[in-house]
């Protein structure tokens, strides 16, 4: 298991590489007239001129590379070209936020895609068809569709919640929860019917196979026999399903955050990327990387516990 | 089978009575979370903002929206009434001498910074070097600015290069915010404010692109104008966003558009009436035919002019929430002339004409940048032109770089929107050689010989103005489509607020708490 953990973690360093070293490249050629555009349309040659050495950007593409991953290693992902703050601590403090969002939406849809997909497998009939036809509705309504949706009803007219967020720094529980549940539940909906109807597909195919039917001729309760062996053996698609889930979500709640004006991760990102602040754009690259290969790990390591066979492969 | 189902309903209730949990809960909490918004209304002004500022140094501090904040934490040295007139603040009174190059300022001896440091005549030195040097978004301020001498302790002398009658207006915006000289001295600006405003920066309940916080400052000079506990500015970039935020009570005031606007009317919210500032249109960058040649013929300028049909498009793009014009300064510029209005009506035939004199009846092309905000108007406009037998090529543009590759002579013309100030104002900022929306700096005698006459001020100056206005509009140097209303929307039943004449965002100090 430590070799395999191992390897898993030394092809995710290479990927780190790889994928900065391309987002620095593509970024470089994105920003002709950062400076120009730091310094207002006011500014004179001149001035531009020295703000372009200031950030370095008279340097060629390799020497400015290798200067931001020299500075990344010691853990200094740089300044902010706009409003000169360190990218570190821009991140620390929005990260949480996605972070909580994500993490409670994706553990909601776990739950209710488990319940779900096994009522549905179990019981078959009205059940699995509702789930079916969800999965196909789910998939299709895009999330902020959704959110917007959401937010009209129950914080606009209702008024059960606020429009957009009210998190701040050393807000309380109370703000997390009132300003996180309608895009838990926007998240929620939108993904948990499609991975239910992936853990649904899993059981039926375990119900099929022998070995429950030796367990139900051994005279095991059916309830038994799901919640003890099939769900075990059903378990790695779901974790797949679910780990993609969580993957796309970090596309998926940009969207989210511009909608609820949530402080997170994602509305800092299109900000940077609108700007070209490449020091920013930078460090949200790397994190959104590591989370992925975090992710990646802890599913990977899931699989070997449940199923021994995937950690010769 | 039974007990699995009872299981999972038991799982199923337990999760909806969680999420009910969450949901009872929020409906007592959100009014606490809110700020104490419900609790204590008027207590607190909450506003919803486009954008974040770039930084607290005011050498950094911009126009409009962008402006607002800056005057939380500081003051100017001038106050813009809303409409328009210049009154005391930091400084008590200022004149000029004879040939206007040198303007006396007197100050205030009664007021600190936050952080203990007197305000004084070396203070104000300080920032007139300190913004000059900062070449911020608005340097142009100082354009004019050559130095600045501290007669005695509350007396300044500022000298200009040449007369500018937009000096004092100046004083009242980025180039009047007064930063503590020890904050200055230490660069700690960007992320700390420290002036002699109203009101607190409080940076621990502060998260930079999402919300910033302020308290009242005990002890202000100027009690009038600190008409709440506390301001929050939630930056809500999102035009959907702003507006449920104002719908739904989570701010007092935001700024929406002509679409989003009927929806905030209904549910009660009041939009400030005859609010305009910005006129939107197609700026000929190209008027010597540097890039294309066709631009450099009036004829086809003016073609342009009569082919577009202003009422239609003010009509479709803006829902009527406008007001057409072929003139780009507005009613209180001091250069506005009343005929000019109407001058290019809707008349395709006339463009035809034009263009066939200009030897244009078999067509021709122009080209515009498109950005997403100017998408469906770009569109609009070329559907209109191709009528005539103009065809406009659309060539994709990157947002953040539109103003910087106009500057940089990358685009022929472009569609904007543009600020409708003062007529110096105006003039240094689409007109003269040196503006920056005139990156080709075409100019005409007459131009040459009408411009130093409005900066010398004084009585020829508003004709002189009004002449300028003439010759851009007869010789078609830009397509004004209309001037757009400014949708400034407010929740009546917690705060008052007027307009703030040639912004596109009321002063703070125009706003006050409901009675």
């Amino acid at each position: 298991m430590l070799t395999f953990t191992l390897r898993r973690l030394a092809s995710g360093i290479g990927l780190l590489i790889v994928i900065s070293a391309l987002a620095y490249t593509l970024l470089f050629f994105s920003s002709s007239s950062i400076a120009r555009n730091i310094l207002g349309d006011q500014a004179t040659p001149e001035q531009i001129a020295l703000k372009e050495a200031e950030l370095g950007l008279d340097q060629p593409l390799l020497v400015r590379y290798l200067g931001w991953v020299g500075a990344a290693l010691q853990g200094d992902l740089g300044r902010s070209w706009f409003n000169g703050e360190p990218v570190t601590e821009t991140i620390q403090s929005r990260l949480p936020v996605t972070l909580v969002l994500m993490i409670v939406s994706i553990v909601l849809v776990a739950v209710f895609a488990a319940v779900l997909g096994v009522l549905a497998a179990v019981r078959r009939g009205w059940v699995d068809q509702t789930v079916q036809v969800g999965a196909v509705i789910g998939d299709a309504i895009p999330g902020f569709v959704l959110a917007i949706f959401l937010v009209t009803i129950f914080a606009v007219n209702l008024g059960w919640f606020p429009a957009v967020a009210t998190i701040r720094p050393g807000a309380g529980a109370e703000a997390w929860i009132v300003s996180l549940t309608l895009p838990v539940i926007a998240i929620v909906v939108n993904y948990v019917t499609s991975s239910a109807q992936q853990i649904r597909s899993a059981v039926i195919k375990e119900l099929e196979k022998d070995y429950v039917r030796t367990l139900r001729s051994r005279g095991l309760s059916e309830r038994e026999i799901v919640l003890k062996n099939v769900l075990r053996s059903a378990a790695p698609a779901g974790l797949t399903v679910l780990s993609l889930q969580f993957i796309g979500l970090l596309g998926g709640v940009i969207i989210l955050e511009q909608v609820f004006a949530i402080p997170g991760i994602g509305a800092l990102a299109v900000n940077a990327t609108v700007l070209s602040d490449i020091p920013l754009v930078m460090g949200v690259v790397i994190i959104t990387v590591v989370i992925v290969m975090i992710v990646n790990l802890l599913v990977d390591i899931a699989q070997g516990a449940l199923n021994p066979k995937v950690r010769l492969s | 089978m039974k007990s699995t189902t009872k299981l999972i309903g038991a799982l199923a209730a337990g999760a909806l009575l969680l999420s009910g949990c969450s949901a009872g809960g929020s409906d007592a909490g959100s009014g606490t979370s809110d700020g104490g918004d419900d609790a204590t209304r008027g207590g607190t002004l909450t506003l919803g903002q486009l954008g974040d500022v770039v930084s607290w140094d005011p050498s950094q501090a911009h126009v409009g929206h962008q402006f607002v904040p800056y005057q939380l934490v500081y003051d100017t040295l001038v106050l813009r009434e809303p409409d328009g007139e210049l009154s005391p603040m930091l400084a008590t009174e200022w004149s000029y001498n004879d040939d206007r190059t040198v303007l006396t300022l007197e100050l205030r001896d009664d007021v600190e910074f936050s952080d203990g440091e007197p305000f004084d005549a070396e203070a104000v030195v300080a920032n007139f070097e300190h913004f000059k040097a900062g070449n911020g978004r608005q340097a142009v301020q100082l354009t004019q600015y050559e130095s600045a001498t501290a007669v005695d302790e509350d007396t300044v002398e500022i000298t200009l290069a040449q007369p500018d009658p937009a000096f004092e207006f100046y004083l009242s915006q980025a180039a009047g915010l007064m930063a503590s000289p020890a904050a200055i001295e230490a660069g700690t600006l960007e992320t700390d404010p420290v002036g002699t405003g109203p009101y607190l920066y409080d940076a621990g309940s502060s998260v930079r692109d999402s919300q910033s916080v302020f308290t009242a400052k005990e002890d202000y000079w100027n009690p009038d104008l600190q008409k709440f506990d506390s301001v929050e500015l939630r930056i809500l970039e999102d035009l959907s966003a702003r507006a449920n935020a104002i719908v739904s009570g989570q701010v007092d005031w935001t700024t929406l558009d002509a679409r989003t606007a009927d929806q905030a009317e209904g549910a009660g919210m009041q939009i400030i009436p005859d609010y305009q500032v910005d006129w939107t249109g197609v700026t000929f960058f190209d008027r010597d035919g540097a890039i294309n040649p066709v631009l450099a013929d009036v004829r086809v300028r003016q073609a342009i002019n009569y082919a577009v049909d202003r009422e239609t498009l003010l009509e479709q793009l803006q829902l009527g929430r406008g007001t057409a014009t072929s003139q780009v300064f507005g009613p209180e510029s001091g250069a506005f002339v009343d005929d000019l209005e109407d001058y290019y009506t809707y008349d395709p035939d006339m463009a035809r004409e034009l263009l066939a004199e200009a030897g244009y009846e078999d067509g021709l092309e122009i080209t515009l940048p498109v950005i997403d905000g100017f998408a469906t108007q770009i569109t609009a406009i070329a559907q209109q032109l191709s009528e005539v037998g103009i065809t406009v090529n659309q060539v994709s543009a990157v947002p953040a770089d539109y103003v910087a590759d106009a500057v940089q002579r990358k685009f022929e013309a472009f569609n904007f929107n543009l600020f409708q100030g003062e007529a110096w104002v105006a003039i240094n900022q689409i007109i003269a050689p040196t503006a920056t929306y005139n990156p080709f700096q075409t100019t005409a005698p007459e131009l040459e010989e009408l411009i130093p006459v409005v900066q010398e001020g004084g009585e020829g100056s508003e004709a002189a103005a009004q002449d300028i206005n003439r010759y851009v509009t007869e010789n078609a140097w830009f397509l004004p489509l209309y001037r757009i209303d400014q949708i400034s929307v407010y929740d009546p039943e917690t705060i008052t607020v007027e307009a703030q004449i040639q912004s596109a965002m009321p002063s703070l100090y125009n706003f006050a708490p409901a009675e």
